[in-house]
């Protein structure tokens, strides 16, 4: 065997003046730990002999030891002065083997500790492969094998809800074709905790790739969460807060990162609810009381639970709501009168009008119909009368229309009801 | 024991040069057969909006039964057994029912906020005990008084006993004898034919200021990997076929109320003391996990919901362990089966809470006692929180364990309890290992328990000798 290995310890003894144990002796040098403390009895032999400044060393003894009555296993560090002392004691000594090999005389083993500690560290991977048992069954579950055995089983669910939120999540999904199958997992309720546990498994391992992939599939579970529980589940309460603290860790480490493309626009949107913390908590709370009423209006039987939902929603889930904003708004459009007063939206309706046009002889023709023509509601209020007694025509068939005119028929008894309406201002503004 | 197993098995010395090229010899690690019981300790959905007595209910319901088998076993099978809205006075009969032990010491939230008593909150206290407390049996509809020879201070409310003895004319039951549901029935144990052991250990307390038990930890997390001792030591350590981490892994140092008492914009940006101690567990769990299959158990002060039962704690605290399938997050308490030996335990809890509201101070005595009631944690919901169950109750037990363990003791003790139908139960109290440094091996092939303990060398020459803490 080389005697390079003396070299190094020599080096780190007494050049560097490091503690050196043998676990890190085993893992720096990479080699099986019984060697590594061969290695430094070898070691501490050598330079006595050559009668060198003083070495101090520490060993660790293994043996029964009876007190008072009571027989325990002892594993213990002592100093090289207590060691003969200490095997007296033990009514069987199992093992004795050099513990480390420091210059200095230690008078407390707190920094032995420190020195395994920094050893280990640097090589956490890795850090039983030179001891002596292996364990067959310990392996890393790879965090790819783990989605998929998480995603066959569950289908993912679609929700109406989600359409808006599933339109995002696929454009910023666009370059990774297999994660989809991960995002769409996100929406099926059981896997939606587990599937979280997986993009913790990605976020330590590899960086870039993957990375970019947890945070996509970390905003749609923030955002299918608050969304799940919209439509009923409890359980993905205490998974928010998990995802919460997720989506805060991997924000935190995207920072110093170079982002791709796709991922630039996402990291700055988690970026900027955080940094305008004010402004995001007055829009959360009014996004809550909408919430809440819709809330109420869907499923009544759980109020107090999405009362607790809501408080602890903070910033990640926040670019949820706002992208919740788009489809609410969307279904308000659609929704009768009865919701928000003062969104003017301009409509088409039929109107009975006549045209003019030459036929085939050259005669001037002209017919009375019903055509497509775009009004906006205070102009309706004039043409309320007249609106209730047409027909519907088939000729065009709108689907815009048709849901007008439900909506105009059913605006007609609400105004001619109230009679006596004064006509708004914006009236001169509008007809031309 | 460990030590003969492994001094039986070693090599040479490591006290020489190295030898030629080879490498040391590597040890397989054992592995045996596992299967997790802890199903009726998981709670699914949860609801708090169900009152607790159903689970008195359900209690008794299910004791019932057995405990009127044992009544006829013990006083003959003609015994009377009645219900109180039956009793006639002067009449020796029978009564199953729970216990209840009126305290006056036992704190009262609504004595405490009551206006008309004036009271200052009690402090804290270690027994709540005193002599004037009284004993009460409730069946499903009435209650009664008991008097009479028992030791009143040994009871806790919430066991389901059996009780003979009379109604006297002032209401009051006197009592002769009373019998508790004793063991369950067992399945024996295999026959194994070689050594193999299971490591249990609590109290890890990370995150606290006591820096002195990490070396500890340290140098049991490198004796169960196999990278500490001889090759006599190595291989009786590959025999370690479990971890088992009963509880209270983070310190109580880690629990800072300071968030909920203290201004927002002073704790805004301070971390709370978790959050590392769970990133050193992580990596501490990350160094065994590697070599041997662990279950981490939660305790009273770790991350989890604080009623009983506890559930596991979540795998994202983990990212760097929970990627190897060798670790197994349970719920407190805990059941399993490791090669056909049942264990049975939980982060200590509820032997802590019955120390508190009884005269029993030896945990091993309560241990005892909770086998003998069949019950896990009778004074759940009364002074231990509890989830709200209403359709039966999981901390009764149904099938006796072999090992039977609680973490969290001040001082390892252990006894071999044999039971009335040839059961035989090893029950463990598991030390705190930030206190005494100490863990235990239990022998799965002979059933018995050895401490083991970790000693290093500090300023003071005399410490050494009393590291090791003995009962």
């Amino acid at each position: 065997m080389d005697e390079l290995y003396l070299d190094n310890i020599d080096e780190f003894v007494n050049d560097h003046n490091k503690i050196v144990t043998y676990k890190s002796l085993s893992l720096t040098l990479g080699v099986h730990v019984n060697t590594a403390k061969q290695m430094l009895y070898h070691y501490l032999e050598h330079k006595r002999k050559e009668s060198s400044p003083q070495l101090h060393a520490t060993y660790l003894v293994t043996g029964k030891f009876v007190d008072n009555g009571q027989t325990c296993h002892r594993v213990s560090i002592v100093r090289e002065d207590q060691l003969e002392d200490f095997k007296s004691k033990m009514s069987l000594i199992v093992s004795v083997h050099v513990y480390s090999v420091q210059k200095a005389l230690l008078k407390d083993s707190g920094p032995l500790y420190s020195v395994d500690y920094d050893a280990v560290k640097d090589h956490l991977q890795n850090c039983s492969k030179y001891s002596a048992i292996q364990c067959p069954g310990a392996v890393p579950v790879s965090s790819l094998e783990r989605q998929q055995a998480l995603n066959a089983p569950n289908p993912p669910q679609s929700e109406p809800g989600n359409s808006g939120t599933n339109r995002e999540t696929n454009t910023t999904s666009k370059a990774h074709p297999r994660p989809q199958k991960g995002i769409m997992g996100m929406f099926s309720k059981k896997s939606a905790v587990k599937s979280q546990n997986t993009s913790e498994e990605v976020k330590p391992e590899q960086k870039d790739e993957p990375a970019v992939v947890d945070s996509a599939k970390n905003k749609p579970a923030a955002k299918a969460n608050p969304m799940m529980n919209f439509f009923g589940s409890q359980t993905a309460k205490k998974s928010v807060k998990a995802v919460k603290e997720e989506a805060d860790q991997t924000s935190e480490r995207k920072s110093p990162q170079p982002c791709e493309k796709s991922d630039g626009a996402a990291v700055q949107h988690q970026k900027d609810p955080r940094s305008k913390t004010k402004r995001a908590e007055d829009e959360d709370s009014e996004e809550d009381k909408m919430d809440k009423k819709k809330r109420r209006r869907i499923k009544k039987p759980e109020p107090d639970s999405s009362d607790e939902e809501v408080v602890p929603d903070s910033p990640p889930p926040q670019e949820a709501l706002t992208r919740e904003r788009s489809p609410k708004k969307e279904t308000e459009t659609v929704q009768p009168s009865n919701s928000h007063s003062g969104v003017k939206v301009r409509k088409r309706r039929r109107v009975l009008k006549s045209r003019t046009y030459l036929d085939a002889d050259g005669c001037m023709v002209t017919e009375k119909g019903f055509e497509s023509e775009s009004y906006s509601e205070s102009e309706e209020d004039f043409r309320a009368p007249k609106a209730a007694q047409r027909e519907p025509f088939k000729a065009k068939a709108n689907p815009g229309s048709k849901e007008d005119d439900k909506k105009s028929q059913k605006k007609a008894p609400a105004s001619s009801n109230k009679g006596g309406k004064q006509a708004s201002i914006m009236g001169f503004f509008q007809k031309k | 024991m460990f030590s003969d197993v492994s001094a039986q098995k070693n090599g040479p010395s490591l006290l020489c040069s190295p030898a030629s090229e080879e490498q040391g010899p590597t040890f397989e690690r054992i592995s045996l057969p596992y299967e997790l019981y802890s199903d009726r300790y998981r709670v699914g959905q949860r609801s708090f909006s169900r009152q607790y007595a159903h689970i008195y209910a359900a209690r008794l319901m299910q004791m019932r039964p057995l405990l009127a088998e044992r009544a006829q076993q013990k006083w003959g099978s003609n015994v009377l057994i009645k219900k109180l809205c039956d009793l006639e006075p002067g009449e020796q009969c029978c009564i199953v029912g729970t216990l209840f032990k009126r305290m006056e010491l036992q704190p009262s939230i609504l004595k405490e906020i009551s206006e008309e008593h004036n009271l200052l909150p009690q402090p804290a206290r270690a027994k709540y005990i005193s002599e004037a407390d009284e004993l009460i049996l409730e069946d499903e509809l009435q209650r009664i008084k008991l008097e009479g020879k028992f030791d009143k201070d040994k009871c806790v409310t919430g066991s389901v006993v059996a009780i003979y003895g009379a109604e006297k004319n002032d209401g009051k039951f006197t009592v002769e004898d009373f019998c508790m549901a004793d063991l369950p029935l067992q399945t024996p144990r295999p026959a194994l034919s070689s050594d193999r052991f299971v490591l249990l250990a609590s109290g890890l307390g990370l995150g606290g200021h006591n820096a002195d038990s990490m070396l500890g930890l340290q140098l049991l997390v490198d004796m169960v990997t196999g990278q500490l001792g001889d090759t006599g030591e190595q291989s009786g350590a590959a025999a370690i076929s479990r971890v088992l981490l009963a509880g209270n892994l983070l310190s109580q140092n880690t629990q800072d109320k300071d968030a909920s008492t203290k201004a927002k914009y002073l704790t805004k940006k301070t971390q709370a003391g978790s959050v590392e101690a769970i990133r050193v567990l992580d990596e501490l769990l990350l160094q065994l996990v590697a070599s041997v299959p662990v279950d981490v158990m939660p305790g009273q002060y770790d991350p989890t919901n604080y009623t009983l039962p506890q559930q596991p704690l979540h795998p994202c605290m983990f990212p760097l362990s929970s990627a190897y399938n060798t670790l197994q997050l349970v719920s407190n308490p805990f059941e399993a089966s490791i090669d056909g030996v049942r264990f049975l335990g939980t982060s200590g809890q509820n032997v802590c809470d019955i120390q508190r509201y009884s005269s029993m101070d030896s945990h091993l005595e309560i241990l005892e006692e909770t086998l003998q009631l069949r019950h896990l944690a009778p004074t759940a919901p009364d002074t231990l929180g509890c989830y709200p169950f209403y359709q039966k109750d999981p901390f009764i037990l149904e099938e006796c364990p072999h090992v039977y363990f609680s973490g969290n003791a001040p001082t390892f003790e252990s006894k071999l309890i044999k039971g009335p139908d040839g059961q035989e139960v090893l029950l463990v109290t598991i030390p705190e290992f930030s206190s005494t440094q100490t863990a235990c091996l239990v022998n799965l092939r002979t059933l018995q328990c050895e401490p083991i303990c970790f000693t290093a060398f500090s300023a003071d020459k005399d410490e050494e000798n009393e590291m090791n803490i003995s009962h």
